[in-house]
């Protein structure tokens, strides 16, 4: 077990190290970055790089992903529901109808981009909030729909059966009994569909100019041919990155569930 | 007048036909239990009556309404699942006041009746817990509780206490009985269980393969089954059914069942097909007794060998072969010492019953 | 309850006679198409609308230059069988597939088989295991981009102690280590997916079986293809579909790292359409790659589905 353990802490070290260097280098000074040879653990922690990103307004971007991911996350966690609950319930639509819902998700960004792109001009909605909420509510509605479908098999038929008899109508049912009783699996979604939004990055490239920019374009911004601001990267790339493992920590419990498409009830 | 009335009720899902023409009457104020071998129907007829199922063909009534069409909320009936289907996320107390918060009751009414019906049930002092923190026995109380706040016409139990083990559940059908004869409402029960059933219902409805097999009151199905199946059902241990051929005795009529031992048959009965013909010859366990004194008339005796014994402590049950198969008499608990003893039993023919065997109808 | 057999739900509630359908109220007899019709309005928006609109493009003749909209015919089409940067982007692309997948796979297996047993400190590893899942896959081609860097960047200095000399390998331009360096990214993001995904199914391999075949003598190779094999296949079949597809559409990783260079060296499928999208603004030649991508998109997903569904 000796063993296994050093090695077990190796692998993890290794795999985390990128992460570490990211976060370091967004704490060091600019001589520090552009050290030679390469400084591993800089002489004291300072915050300057993150306060370029809030005095320059850059650091905006982030509160565009934030409002984005949000709102178009509780849209889709709602309509995706519903959704969920007449195909779990009712068939409705049989395998084909699941099928096409779950096959929407597997098509590449980029053969949806070009059209929606060319939708958007003529409606006026490139680098607007509302495109893009539109965009990522249609891009996690078939995850949310799989997901929910399944959390919603979950619970057993009599409960809401139960209220049926007891005066409630179907809507009442599905409000009263079925959001209630998928909580958790409602909770855990709405992260993964939150996570997926926010980390978006070919949509929010094609659709968004300067009035929208999401955090992760933002960060591709700082690459220049000869001067890249690795300060900015690396803080702006924290900045985004953080909140995610937040929650994905919290959430432990329904990752496994979560990115395998719901295919492993971990 | 009947409070639930069915007519030529069908349901079929895909090609297998569930109920193949239900006709029934429930009375007001009736306990009828629907009992059956599970995939007979029985639980599709409840939820038929709930409209938690739709159905293909004919009429359910409850009161003077014809329900077909409306929605289970309309109907007016309560409705007690086998898992207790009770919210996790609600107290006990939001639990019973569902159905009454559905239909936006005043909260002083609400407040009223629920703890009005948990008194009834001795749940007062658990009505801020969750459903989690409860026992079985506790949770099904809970659940009657929520049907009974509703005041409903008709109350339906599907298979309520078979999630409970057997002590509970004996505690809980005399439970039953009492909730039924307190507030007087037409219940309708389903179960699988025979004892249940004979302990409980004014009505019994035998349910077998879609169709009502007998239905009445429990000792009428018990002594007076039409048909092999529900003699077999109904009874434990179960009813012997010996392999007979009719002989024509000019004392009147009588069955053989193996050589050299005729049964006659006492009692009214209708006339037998002629000598010869094959038959089944039904007759439970406690009507063959141990021989001692002067038989009662149409007790008959015949010799036997025990092979097995199986006390239970107040009775026992003595197992001998007769026709070829092993048969069951009930006897006294002292009656048979070991296998292997002979002795006379008495058959009491008044209460055989006899079946065509290809139809397993009762023919005599 | 078995009188139901395997129905679990509810009828659909339009099947009984006309008469009484005017009891139940419109949102209750409708019901279940009610609660798709949103869902569905906006997939039908964001999917089929620009879909069919995209179709009417491509036999349109759209350039940057041209505002051609008569109708051109296949001409779009028949231009794309002849496109060799084209079949080469989706040479790159399948590299990417068949180099990152086996290996997230195997290192996923062995990394989940180091997991598996009791092991102090299990749940933290784990939890700190999965992060680069998590991170924007543009990101993390940041990073990397970072950690490459033939100056500053820390790999090059830990190869450089190895070889005993300086070395300045230029990761993102020499294209003998471009292929390696956005392969690299790729699967220290992913094999985590992979760990997580194949130590749950390892975890749930009936342990009774596992103890037979200990008890039979069957040696860690044979009782893997014989026994665990078979378990966890669902699970792996699951996971290296989704991986699958993920890579076939690779994009944000190369981006950050080379944006397809030197020159279209590591140019995937993705990266092409976007150049000739919205860099060289050929309209109408990029919808109609669009749509023989979602076609042959379509059709695989199907059959694979098709797969699917038997196994299930």
């Amino acid at each position: 077990m000796a063993v296994r353990f050093v090695v077990a802490a190796l692998v993890t070290v290794l795999f985390l190290f990128p992460i570490y260097w990211l976060a370091i280098i967004s704490f060091k000074t600019p001589d520090e970055i552009f050290a030679y040879p390469p400084v591993w653990w800089p002489e004291q922690i300072q915050f300057a790089n993150y306060a370029v990103l809030f005095k320059d307004g850059d650091a905006v971007t982030v509160w565009n992903s934030l409002v984005i991911a949000s709102i178009s996350t509780v849209f889709a966690m709602v309509i995706g529901t519903m959704c969920a609950y007449s195909i779990a319930r009712f068939r409705t639509g049989g395998n084909l109808f699941s099928d096409w819902l779950l096959s929407n998700r597997m098509i590449p960004p980029i053969v949806i981009v070009f059209p929606v792109f060319l939708l958007f001009v003529e409606l006026g909605l490139v680098d607007s909030f509302v495109g893009l909420i539109l965009l990522y509510t249609a891009f996690n509605l078939p995850y949310v729909v799989w997901m929910m479908r399944g959390y919603i098999q979950d619970i057993p038929l009599e409960l809401e059966e139960s209220a049926l008899v007891d005066g409630c109508t179907r809507w009442q049912v599905f409000v009263r009994v079925v959001w209630p009783m998928a909580r958790g699996g409602l909770f855990a979604t709405a992260v993964f569909t939150f996570v997926f939004a926010w980390n978006e990055f070919i949509f929010a490239l094609v659709l968004t100019r300067s009035e929208v920019t999401t955090f992760p374009v933002q960060v591709t911004h700082y690459f220049g041919g000869q001067s890249n601001f690795w300060a900015k990267i690396a803080a702006m790339s924290v900045l985004g990155t953080v909140p995610i493992f937040i929650a994905v920590t919290l959430l432990q419990r329904f990752l496994v569930r979560g990115i395998s498409l719901g295919a492993v009830k971990g | 007048m009947a409070q639930l009335s069915i007519q030529g009720l069908r349901k079929s899902y895909g090609r297998v036909e569930a109920l193949k023409g239900i006709d029934l009457e429930v009375d007001a104020g009736e306990f009828c239990v629907f009992v059956g071998p599970s995939g007979c129907g029985k639980s599709t007829l409840l939820r038929s009556i709930a409209g938690l199922e739709e159905i293909d063909a004919g009429t359910i009534r409850i009161g003077d309404r014809v329900v077909n069409d409306l929605r289970p909320r309309d109907r007016n009936i309560a409705m007690v699942f086998q898992n207790y289907a009770l919210y996790p996320f609600l107290t006990v107390f939001e639990n019973i006041a569902f159905g009454l918060r559905a239909r936006h009751r005043p909260d002083a009414e609400v407040r009223r009746k629920v703890h009005a019906a948990a008194e009834l049930l001795g749940i007062s002092d658990l009505l801020q817990r969750k459903p989690r923190q409860l026992s079985g026995g506790q949770r099904q109380r809970v659940a009657i509780g929520r049907a009974i706040v509703r005041e409903a016409d008709v109350f339906l139990f599907d298979e309520p206490l078979s999630n409970l083990d057997a002590q509970l559940r004996d505690g809980m059908r005399m439970e039953i009985k009492r909730l039924h004869q307190e507030i007087g409402k037409t219940m309708v029960y389903v179960t699988h269980d025979q004892i249940e059933a004979m302990t409980l219902a004014d009505r019994i409805v035998l349910l077998n393969q879609g169709q009502i097999e007998q239905q009445g009151a429990p000792l009428d199905l018990f002594e007076r089954p039409v048909s092999r199946f529900v003699a077999a059902f109904l009874g434990s241990p179960q009813m012997n059914f010996l392999p007979a051929t009719v002989a024509g005795d000019a004392a009147g009529p009588a069955v053989r069942v193996e050589p050299g031992v005729v049964l006659p048959l006492a009692g009214a009965r209708a006339p037998l097909p002629p000598a010869g013909t094959a038959v089944v010859l039904g007759i439970r366990p406690e009507h063959i007794g141990r021989a001692a004194g002067t038989p009662r008339p149409g007790q008959h005796p015949v010799d036997v060998a025990i092979d097995l014994v199986q006390p239970t402590g107040s009775r026992l049950y003595a197992t001998f072969t007769l026709a070829g198969i092993p048969v069951t008499a009930e006897l006294a608990a002292h009656d048979v010492q070991s296998p292997g003893e002979r002795l006379t039993m008495w058959f009491d023919m008044t209460r055989a019953i006899v079946i065509e065997p290809e139809s397993g109808r009762v023919i005599a | 309850m078995t009188d139901r057999g395997a129905m679990r739900g509810f009828s659909d509630g339009r099947r009984t006679g006309a008469a009484g359908a005017r009891a139940t109220p419109f949102v209750d007899r409708n019901f279940k198409y009610l609660m798709i019709f949103p869902a569905v309005a906006v997939i039908l928006f964001i999917g089929l609308f620009p879909v069919i609109h995209t179709l009417m493009i491509s036999v349109q003749n759209l350039t940057m230059l041209d505002e051609d909209t008569s109708f051109h015919g296949l001409v779009h089409y028949g231009r794309l069988l002849s496109d060799g940067r084209f079949w080469e982007a989706i040479g790159h692309t399948l590299i990417f597939v068949v180099v990152a997948l086996p290996t997230e796979l195997v290192l996923g297996l062995a990394l989940a088989y180091l997991f598996l047993d009791r092991l102090p400190g299990k749940q933290v590893f784990v939890a700190l295991l999965v992060l680069p899942v998590v991170v924007s896959p543009v990101i993390a081609g940041a990073t990397w981009r970072l950690l490459f860097d033939q100056r500053y960047g820390p790999i090059n200095q830990v190869i450089g102690w190895f070889a005993g000399e300086d070395v300045t390998i230029l990761w993102t331009v020499d294209p003998a280590f471009v292929y390696p360096a956005i392969l690299i990214a790729e699967i220290w993001q992913w094999t985590p997916f992979m760990f997580l995904l194949l130590l749950a199914a390892l975890s749930n391999v009936d342990q009774s079986q596992l103890e037979a075949a200990e008890i039979d003598g069957a040696s860690f190779w044979r009782t893997f293809f014989k026994v665990v094999l078979p378990a966890i296949w669902p699970v792996m079949a699951i996971a290296v579909l989704i991986r699958a597809l993920d890579l076939f559409r690779l994009f944000d990783v190369v981006w950050a790292l080379t944006r397809g260079g030197p020159g279209t060296l590591t140019e995937t499928f993705s990266i092409y359409a976007y150049v000739q999208g919205f860099q060289q603004f050929e309209t109408s030649y990029t919808a109609a790659m669009s749509l023989v991508v979602i076609i042959l998109l379509a059709i695989t997903v199907t059959l694979v589905l098709r797969r699917m569904e038997i196994d299930r």
